[in-house]
């Protein structure tokens, strides 16, 4: 098997394979190092970075349902300066890309955090988190109105030259007019989905089973409405598709792929087996090899 | 991050390694020991330290569930047939633990560890006075702790809410400590809650000696337990538990709030779960 028959570009980026792990659910990378070796990776998410350090939701902050998981972290950081000084130096060590998440309050945030981000060593992407609420317009969610979402990426286009990715959230009426308007903002490719708003109530205690009350929903649960919202958004846009939610081992990022993405991201997985990426990576190299299969972009969207 | 506390244990890399069940029994009402052959873990796990045990290859449960060593064999002890074998004491709780109850001698079985941040021994060479404290299960938190010092003087208070949960009091008879027990009920011991037996033996811990403190068991105990100790000679340390996501760090799903400044939530799994008290915010 040649070597480059798993190379994936996105962006400027090009990845030695398709396999990405997701922000907030892979610590700042040496986390697992202990279990394996992270330069085989197509890319590392950091976790989600504010401009301010945060200090996250009050625990409980986790909550396991059946297949799921609720999760309300609070997207705990230690804000951008901490992170540029303290957590990049590890991430520029590896011989893979940084894809730097990132999430504001307002239009400005994003701005700056991007701003702020543009020409640091060791960065090759932006992961744009737009399912935080805007606080001056009310609490609406930027990700959940195609309008904002169109301004806000154009705006956050024009200050930075890295690849621009926005994480699309699936709590939304139509995913694909989301999808739409990103595109046309101008960003380079699209990761979906984010989790689902969730909650879970404790009937004995009459308490909910997370202290924020509402969580997201991530894990194998939700991974076959993640594959229709990732094929969806796959007939309306022409930029590619990162696709994530609930992917747990080769068979279910090989489904993805054939959905429409051009790349996957694994999170919960991670949490359950450290290996699950790179076991991954082997699972889909030996699919490729099964069907006699030369190059993985041949696998994009071929279903039906 | 440092740990809240300050302290820097000694570190070993967590190994994700299979294990073989070398035993699964039943020792009174809803408690059992789980025996695994996994000699990398038992070799370097240290007292109140963890390990994150994958219970099925299916999605139920889906996550791993943490636990602490009760009781581990290093492949060097005499003990042929439990070399390389850690036991863990679990207490059949909910869908999870109902699914540990039915492993089979043999079961190949996915373990993570060793992890966490355990006890901090007193400083050496120490003639100190130990006192340890465990609510329900907790006990075998700190179990390994006493094995480790025996040759102090131990004083151990173990509560649960009926006889059937006072678990570990014929392995503590073993050693070298005077033992306290309390059930809510009445049914063995002093009538009330393990924290209400240790005040009523508080005459015992003057104020001119120093005495090292270790407890696990539910928050709300360790919670009452904070109140009741906070005079100088009373050096405490509690292993927490807590839901937890991943054991090691990624996630932050199992957080406690500290008095840290810049950072007061602390995951429990990386720089715990052991704390010391004053560390804990426990308002």
């Amino acid at each position: 098997m040649r070597n480059n028959n798993l190379r994936i570009k996105i962006g400027k980026m090009v990845l030695k394979n398709p396999v990405i792990v997701s922000s907030g659910t892979f610590g700042f990378g040496e986390e697992f190092e202990d279990f394996f070796d992270l330069n085989q990776l197509g890319a590392v998410v950091s976790k989600g970075i504010s401009l301010k350090p945060m200090v996250g939701n009050p625990p409980p902050r986790i909550f396991e349902t059946e297949g799921g998981l609720i999760n309300s972290i609070g997207l705990q950081n230690p804000g951008l300066q901490e992170f540029i000084r303290n957590k990049l130096p590890y991430y520029r060590r590896l011989k893979t890309h940084l894809i730097v998440n990132i999430f504001g309050n307002t239009q400005t945030e994003y701005i700056e955090l991007a701003k702020r981000l543009e020409g640091v060593r060791g960065i090759s992407g932006l992961e744009m988190n737009i399912s935080c609420p805007n606080i001056k317009k009310g609490g609406i969610v930027f990700g959940s109105d195609p309008r904002m979402a169109f301004h806000l990426i154009r705006k956050v286009r024009k200050a930075t030259t890295s690849t621009l990715i926005v994480k699309l959230s699936p709590n939304v009426t139509d995913i694909a007019s989301i999808a739409k308007s990103v595109e046309e903002g101008g960003a380079d490719a699209v990761s979906l989905v984010n989790t689902f708003k969730a909650m879970a109530i404790n009937i004995h205690s009459k308490k909910p089973e997370v202290g924020n009350i509402i969580g997201g929903l991530s894990g194998p649960a939700i991974k076959p409405i993640a594959l229709r919202m990732v094929w969806e958004a796959h007939q309306a846009i022409k930029i590619p598709i990162i696709g994530m939610g609930g992917i747990m081992k080769a068979e279910d990022a090989i489904e993805f792929i054939l959905a429409g993405a051009s790349a996957i991201q694994m999170g919960t997985a991670n949490l359950i087996n450290p290996r699950a990426a790179i076991e991954t990576i082997q699972g889909i190299k030996k699919y490729l090899v099964q069907n006699k299969i030369d190059r993985i972009q041949t696998l994009i969207g071929a279903f039906g | 991050m440092p740990s809240s506390s300050g302290r820097t244990s000694k570190r070993f890399m967590p190994f994700q390694i299979d294990g073989t069940v070398v035993q699964n029994r039943q020792i009174k009402s809803v408690y059992f020991i789980l025996g695994i052959h996994c000699p990398p873990i038992a070799n370097l796990i240290q007292p109140g330290q963890f390990i994150m045990l994958k219970i099925s290859e299916d999605h139920s449960p889906l996550l791993r569930r943490p636990f602490s060593v009760y009781k581990t064999y290093p492949e060097n002890h005499p003990a042929k047939e439990k070399r390389g074998c850690l036991f863990i004491c679990y207490k059949e709780v909910g869908k999870g633990t109902h699914k540990m109850t039915t492993l089979q001698k043999g079961k190949i079985l996915n373990l993570i560890g060793p992890l966490g941040n355990g006890f901090t021994p007193p400083p050496l060479p120490s003639s100190a006075n130990i006192i340890l404290i465990g609510g329900g299960v907790g006990i075998v938190s700190v179990y390994p702790f006493a094995e480790a010092f025996n040759h102090l003087k131990l004083f151990v208070f173990i509560g649960g809410k009926t006889k059937k949960d006072i678990l570990c009091v014929e392995d503590f008879k073993k050693l070298n400590s005077k033992i306290f027990v309390s059930t809510e009920n009445g049914s063995l011991g002093f009538r009330g809650t393990v924290v209400d037996l240790f005040l009523s033996q508080r005459k015992i811990f003057t104020e001119d000696k120093k005495y090292y403190l270790y407890a696990c068991g539910p928050m709300p105990m360790l919670k009452a337990l904070a109140g009741k100790i906070k005079s100088r000679n009373f050096i405490a340390q509690a292993s927490l538990e807590a839901r937890m996501g991943c054991g090691f760090g990624a996630c932050w799903g199992c957080v406690i709030k500290t008095n840290h400044s810049q950072t007061p939530y602390q995951r429990v799994c990386k720089e715990g779960p052991v704390f010391s008290f004053k560390d804990i915010c426990w308002d």
